[in-house]
């Protein structure tokens, strides 16, 4: 019974002129944004690993140098983008793109493309994630609203009703002769993009990610469709029906993800730049222990001097200057420790006021996961500063140390050359892989969850209360 | 006729609850977005007290450890007595953008564009950059202010309410009746339009009115009341286009809920659909230079300055004769770091004009295509009388370029002159002040998307009065 009703559904679907040209157009734009997205990828990834091999070049080739001065001179780190960077652009056009490594500073990351665009970008970007979250379930909408409510304005229900169809069969025939239509359109697509996902550069390394975010997007609008039968079910009238769920996409979808952001500042507020700097230029003073560079490298020489049984720093075998930038490194980094972790654990908190408000927009639940799997989350760009800190911290480490063995007294005008460089090896951003990213999703898995167990709940109970006529 | 209509739907409507719980959600979003925004630039102008404070609290220490010096001369003078050291390395100066008084009511892009830099007299690329610390995810997600409420929130509402104007009527069978009765289907359906706007209307005027007093603009100043009147007429104007637009699709005599898919269609294309497009034609017609480009070219230029220090002194000297005097005496190190600076900018002015060059004719294509979309043209016209759209900080952007221009050669005169910062010339250097762009600027990104919902909306009016007359009754 389930099956001849939906072929039912699905061939009306297909003879409603409205739906077909909605998902027309709805497949025109996805396979247009999808088409942008890898011609963006091939671009910008080549750009980036381009960037990127200048800036190590002109590292290896910097000349003889004393190692404080190459520590100094630094590296750049560019953040590699993943083959699904331009499906879900997430926040990526807020957040920089390089960040300068350098001697005794931990740099923010600079270059945030949202600052060349203009003020139109800001109402959404034309990509795959935001044509599928915004576009799909109204497509959805469209096409069910009327599944229940329809029929009984036309009186057709009562008939089907009183020929003992069983209104949970009349349920579940409907659900998939619509997700047939839908998926008609939608799943050649995906399919498509897939196969262009493990096709491009670095493909195959995101062909699961690819996997789950498609999962989820069907997920996604499986939770709108049952939510409209459910609608359609209870509501008096087929117009009821429509303006409800459009009022229920509207608010979830459009509005709700920007309270979120002012919620978020509002109760967890990041520092300004000024207040920052000068939170960590105070600390730098004084040592987040409370012992200045002074204590400790006075303590550090009488160690020294007691070592090597001498008497005099100039008369050490090694150059004492480099234990010095080596302990001035150790504190200053833990005052960058302190203080970006701070910085990173609150804009994480805010992260958890989108989670907690995805409980009341799927929109937001899907969003969050799809830019955590495409590599472009908040989460995704911590990881890459992290990353490049801790490339950072071991090439000054490499220079301090070198300077400290190899330049000493007898040797002052020590000069190292390209076997130093060398030995730091090339910066690589390496994204965090599936299970990295899965493990971050407990959240938004469980929102999802919980709205589809919920919408097919309430589709069930409505059905169940179905009224064959108009009150 | 029509008054008689008229009345009578003021009177069905104000006995309808979901009607009074529209208007009320209406008010009470408008509220929210303006304390929210409020909130905001509170937050953002606190910002800038701090930093005009602490500057000068840094500029005072420095003058009066010159002063010390000044009076009791023992010694070598003091560090900060050296020009290089106090403009290449001390002192900055913070050049801060007073907001608008309408900024509340649309963050538009103040939360992405910087309203503050900190100038030193290196080059302006070294501190054009800084941004201020945000959540991407905020950034991302943008915020809830009236603008929001206007170009996404109010089409919806309106649509809610006029959908089904004349096909409800049908349906019901009552528009039989009425005719029956003699009563005009363009007078009914008028009236019966104009009732829900002007009930709207005067609803908006008066959220206008509230949200200027929670945003506590100061409208005794002449500029900002006649921001807030053109404020409500690019509302209004705005209303008026999706009032039109339901009445037309209300005269293709389709069912209410083929209206209503129909307006939904047309909402998502106007306000999410188009806007998106738009972008992307203006992005890719006109893309900004890769940034990633910009910092491996800079530091290749860093690099060969320093690498020929020597000359490029020679050569800034060349090309700034004015300021190698006879005599002067030259401190060698700031020097070489002026060298080194100009070698660094000249590589990257270029590229930094073709940015703005670029910029400029993106913003020109979005000038444009805004007239494909209400959405688009409201954005605009509402950023740009709120002061937070792209041309604002752009303007900002040059008078902090101009200003850099003669803080800058406030310190590199001296540098190259030899002369000292004595107590007098600390308070001698340059001062920032920010004009505010006359209220010309705002206008003229105004006038066009005003005129074209107008127009547009009259239009549609038209065409749907046109399409009464063939409207079968029954």
């Amino acid at each position: 019974m389930i099956a001849s009703i939906a072929r039912k559904e699905f061939i009306a679907a297909l003879r409603d002129g409205r739906v077909m040209w909605s998902a027309a157009i709805f497949a025109v734009m996805l396979i247009a944004a999808l088409a942008s997205a890898a011609q963006r990828y091939a671009d910008i990834s080549q750009e980036r690993a381009a960037a990127q091999a200048i800036v190590n070049e002109q590292w290896q080739n910097q000349g003889e140098k004393n190692p404080h001065a190459a520590a100094h001179y630094g590296v750049y780190a560019f953040k590699a983008v993943t083959p699904l960077s331009f499906f879900d652009t997430g926040v990526s056009s807020f957040t920089g793109v390089s960040i300068w490594l350098e001697a005794h500073k931990q740099n923010m990351a600079e270059g945030e493309p949202a600052r060349d665009a203009t003020a139109i970008a800001r109402f959404g970007e034309l990509t795959g994630a935001f044509t599928l979250q915004m576009l799909l379930p109204l497509l959805v909408i469209l096409l069910a609203f009327a599944s229940f409510a329809g029929e009984r304005e036309q009186g057709t229900l009562r008939q089907v009703l009183a020929m003992g169809v069983s209104p949970l069969d009349l349920l579940f025939g409907k659900a998939l002769g619509a997700a047939a239509a839908v998926g008609l359109f939608i799943a050649p697509i995906m399919v498509l993009g897939l196969i262009g996902l493990a096709m491009a550069p670095d493909g195959l390394a995101f062909f699961g990610n690819g996997m789950v975010v498609a999962a989820l997007y069907i997920i996604y609008a499986v939770i709108f469709l049952f939510l409209t039968l459910a609608v359609s079910a209870a509501a008096d009238s087929s117009r009821t029906a429509l303006v409800v769920m459009v009022a229920f996409w509207a608010v979830s979808s459009v509005a709700l993800p920007k309270a979120a952001s002012d919620a978020a500042r509002l109760v967890h507020d990041t520092p300004t730049a000024i207040a920052f700097q000068r939170a960590v230029a105070a600390d730098l003073e004084t040592g987040v222990d409370g012992k200045s560079l002074d204590a400790q490298v006075n303590e550090r020489r009488e160690a020294t001097l007691r070592l090597y049984k001498v008497d005099a720093v100039e008369k050490l075998p090694i150059n004492f200057q480099g234990i010095v930038l080596g302990l001035q490194e150790q504190m200053s980094n833990a005052v960058f420790d302190k203080h970006f972790g701070q910085l990173n654990g609150l804009m994480l908190r805010q992260q958890g006021i989108f989670e907690a408000m995805s409980a009341l927009s799927p929109r937001l639940a899907v969003q969050l996961a799809s830019m955590e799997l495409s590599g472009t989350s908040l989460g995704a760009h911590l990881d890459f500063a992290a990353q490049a800190e801790a490339y950072r911290r071991n090439l000054i480490d490499t220079m301090n140390k070198a300077m400290t063995m190899n330049s000493s007294g007898a040797n002052p005008e020590y000069r190292a050359g390209p076997e130093l460089w060398g030995q730091v090896g090339p910066f690589n951003f390496t994204h965090p892989g599936l299970t990295a990213s899965l493990s971050k999703l407990g959240p938004s898995f469980m929102v999802m969850f919980l709205w589809l167990v919920a919408s097919v709940i309430a589709a069930v109970m409505a059905v169940r209360k179905l009224k064959a006529l108009i009150a | 006729m029509f008054g008689i209509v008229f009345r009578q739907e003021l009177k069905v409507l104000f006995a309808n609850r979901t009607w009074w719980a529209i208007l009320g959600l209406l008010v009470a979003l408008t509220v929210l977005a303006a304390l929210n925004g409020q909130a905001r630039f509170a937050q953002m102008q606190a910002t800038a007290a701090q930093l005009n404070q602490d500057e000068a609290t840094t500029q005072n220490a420095l003058k009066a450890t010159v002063e010390r010096y000044e009076k009791n001369p023992t010694g070598d003078p003091p560090s900060v007595s050296s020009p290089g050291n106090v403009g290449l390395s001390i002192l900055g100066h913070y050049a801060v953008m007073a907001h608008d008084a309408l900024a509340p009511l649309s963050v538009g892009q103040s939360d992405v564009q910087p309203f503050y830099y900190r100038v030193t007299a290196h080059p302006p690329h070294t501190f054009l950059n800084a941004s201020e610390i945000q959540n991407p995810l905020n950034q991302m997600s943008g915020s809830f202010d009236v603008a929001f409420v206007v170009i996404f929130v109010l089409p919806i509402l309106i649509i809610a309410v006029t959908f089904d104007l004349m096909s409800r009527e049908k349906e019901a069978g009552v528009l039989a009746l009425l005719a029956a009765q003699g009563v005009p289907l363009r007078t009914l359906i008028l009236a019966k339009t104009a009732a829900r706007a002007g009930i709207i209307l005067a609803v908006l005027l008066a959220l206008v009115a509230l949200s200027a007093a929670l945003i506590g603009a100061d409208l005794s100043a002449p500029e900002t009341a006649a921001k807030l009147a053109l404020w409500f007429g690019v509302i209004a104007a705005y209303a008026f286009f999706w009032f039109a637009l339901a009445l037309l699709i209300n005269a293709m005599n389709w069912p209410s809920v083929t209206n209503g898919v129909v307006l939904a269609n047309l909402w998502l294309f106007f306000v999410v659909v188009l806007p998106s497009v738009v972008n992307v034609v203006a992005g890719t017609l006109y893309p900004a230079p890769s940034r990633v480009e910009l910092t491996t070219e800079m530091r290749e230029a860093t690099e060969l300055a320093d690498k020929e220090a020597a000359e490029s002194r020679e050569s800034y000297l060349f090309d700034h004769p004015e300021l190698a005097g006879a005599g002067a005496n030259l401190d060698n190190f700031y020097i070489q770091v002026l060298a080194t600076d100009a070698a660094v900018e000249k590589v990257v002015t270029p590229i930094m004009a073709e940015f703005d060059a670029q910029a400029a004719k993106r913003e020109g294509v979005v000038d444009l295509l805004q007239y494909t979309s209400p959405a688009i043209a409201a954005q605009q016209a509402l950023n740009a009388l709120a002061g937070t759209g792209n041309e604002r900080f752009k303007n900002f952007t040059d008078q902090v370029l101009a200003f850099h221009g003669d803080w800058r050669g406030y310190f590199t005169s001296k540098i190259i002159k030899g002369e000292r910062m004595t107590a007098a010339a600390f308070d001698a250097i340059p001062a920032f002040a920010y004009t505010a762009p006359g209220f010309g600027l705002a206008q003229t990104a105004v006038d066009g998307p005003l005129l074209f919902m107008f127009v547009v909306g009259l239009i549609l009016v038209l065409w749907a009065i046109r399409r009464y007359a063939r409207y079968p009754v029954v």
